[in-house]
């Protein structure tokens, strides 16, 4: 017999494939409210056991993030369902935008947003201050993203303008500066490679994340500079 | 009386009948019923499981509809994988709604005790078991008035949750004070997030 969890992929709406998960809108409560799941299908390159183990795990670590976010007021979304046997984690849906599409260079070329009706709720400056600030509640709650990038931030389409983080898939448990440093390396090296012009607006994500962070800032901003500094010498060699 | 049904799962596990009895007149009989059901041998033994097969929720800790949904929903979905940390789909359900692993505690705190004023009671059964049956079945233990699910806005203590959940020292709580509203939101969010991935907790 089919499981629970397969019959509900089977009714939802597939919205994306990664290689390491399918992701969907889906219904479990409610008509009206929909949530995400995201299904870590089986791989079967690897070994059984190991897979169903791997899979649990990666299951698990993500909803363990998200809990602990909420706990810290990240703004993550919410958990619904979790069912870590078939790899499956369904989570709040968010309504909104993908901040990767509301920023130049980002949005595919017949969706590019003009001028006009860019970056709505709020400005380009506005948004970055959000994004840095975030990040800087998750990392001081311990929590290392992993995975940071333009996609994996959704600005909220709600009252007040609410910068979601998501994907937390690689993210993982962590206090060292170093850890902190290369997070944001990431996002600096994302935002280089999708956003022409990139500057200013990852600037501006470093002063609201500098001010949120207060006497913590000083040791992450010096690690930054030395991971910069590694990663051109390896772009140089490599 | 509100009936959930969710096709996703296998036919006898598919629905779920909902009521909110608020006052409860007779819960220290309840309690002592339902102990006793447990002990009884032989046909009356299996006529008082019947009688008091359903989950018995302290209100009071219940901090939205969704809470219970999402209680219900991981309950039933042990069940069908026969998966059950507990007997029951039923004491599945309080199981899953207290942080801890200890079922006494869960039992103590989610379930019936002498003093219980309002509850939250719950069956999970197939299609062929009527609304109105399942509403009489409870009717038949419980003395007491049955309201719209949706007054449990005014019975839920949040105090008392945020201190089963120990969320006093959070940020996310300790942000939101003297915005009561907000506050709400958050324990509430927190809470469902807990229920759905205690699965998983550590
Ligand atoms: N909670 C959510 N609400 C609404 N949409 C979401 C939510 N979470 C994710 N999405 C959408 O689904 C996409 C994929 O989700 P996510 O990044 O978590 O999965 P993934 O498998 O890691 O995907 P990728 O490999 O593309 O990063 C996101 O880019 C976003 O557009
Ligand atoms: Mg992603």
């Amino acid at each position: 017999m089919p499981s629970a969890s397969s019959n509900l992929i089977a009714s939802a709406e597939l919205i994306s494939q990664g290689a390491e998960a399918k992701v969907y809108k889906a219904h479990i409560h409610s008509d009206t409210v929909p949530i995400l799941v995201k299904h870590r299908f089986r791989k079967g390159y690897r070994h059984p056991t190991l897979d169903a183990s791997l899979t649990r795990s990666r299951v698990a670590g993500e909803a363990r993030a998200l809990l602990k976010c909420l706990r810290a007021g990240v703004n993550v979304p919410g958990i619904r369902m979790v069912d870590a046997t078939e790899g499956i984690l369904g989570i709040e849906w968010i309504e909104g935008m993908c901040v990767r599409k509301l920023l130049p260079g980002g949005a595919e070329a017949e969706t590019e947003l003009s001028d006009a009706d860019a970056v709505p709720f709020t400005g380009v400056d506005a948004l970055m201050g959000l994004i840095g600030t975030e990040i800087a509640k998750m990392h001081l709650a311990g929590i290392i993203h992993g995975d940071l990038t333009t996609s994996n931030m959704i600005l909220e389409s709600s009252q007040s303008p609410r910068l979601v983080l998501i994907d937390f898939g690689l993210s993982y448990h962590s206090g060292l500066v170093e850890d902190k440093a290369v997070d944001l390396y990431v996002l600096e090296r994302a935002f280089a490679s999708t956003h022409p012009d990139s500057e200013p607006m990852f600037s501006s994500v470093l002063k609201a994340y500098e001010v949120r962070m207060g006497k913590h800032w000083a040791s992450v901003s010096k690690r930054l500079d030395d991971v910069r500094l590694r990663g051109r010498k390896r772009s140089m060699v490599g | 009386m509100e009936t959930f049904t969710n096709p996703h799962f296998p036919r006898n596990l598919s629905v779920a009948h909902v009521a909110l009895f608020a006052p409860v007149n007779n819960a220290k009989d309840l309690r002592s019923r339902i102990i006793k059901a447990a002990t009884l041998d032989g046909d009356e033994g299996e006529q008082e499981r019947q009688a008091v097969n359903f989950a018995f929720i302290d209100a009071r800790l219940i901090t939205s509809r969704l809470h219970l949904q999402t209680a219900i929903y991981q309950a039933v979905m042990a069940e069908a994988q026969g998966a059950l940390r507990t007997k029951k789909v039923h004491s599945e359900i309080v199981w899953i709604l207290n942080p801890t692993n200890n079922i006494t505690e869960a039992l103590r705190r989610y379930g019936v005790s002498d003093t219980t004023r309002s509850l939250l009671v719950v069956r999970i059964d197939g299609p062929d078991l009527p609304a109105e049956r399942a509403k009489k079945d409870m009717d038949a233990i419980i003395s007491g008035e049955t309201v719209p699910l949706d007054k449990l806005q005014d019975i839920t203590e949040w105090n008392t949750v945020k201190k089963h959940y120990k969320l006093g020292q959070d940020t996310a709580i300790l942000e939101a004070k003297g915005d009561s509203a907000r506050e709400k939101v958050l324990i509430n969010e927190i809470v469902i997030s807990s229920v759905a991935s205690k699965s998983i907790a550590s």
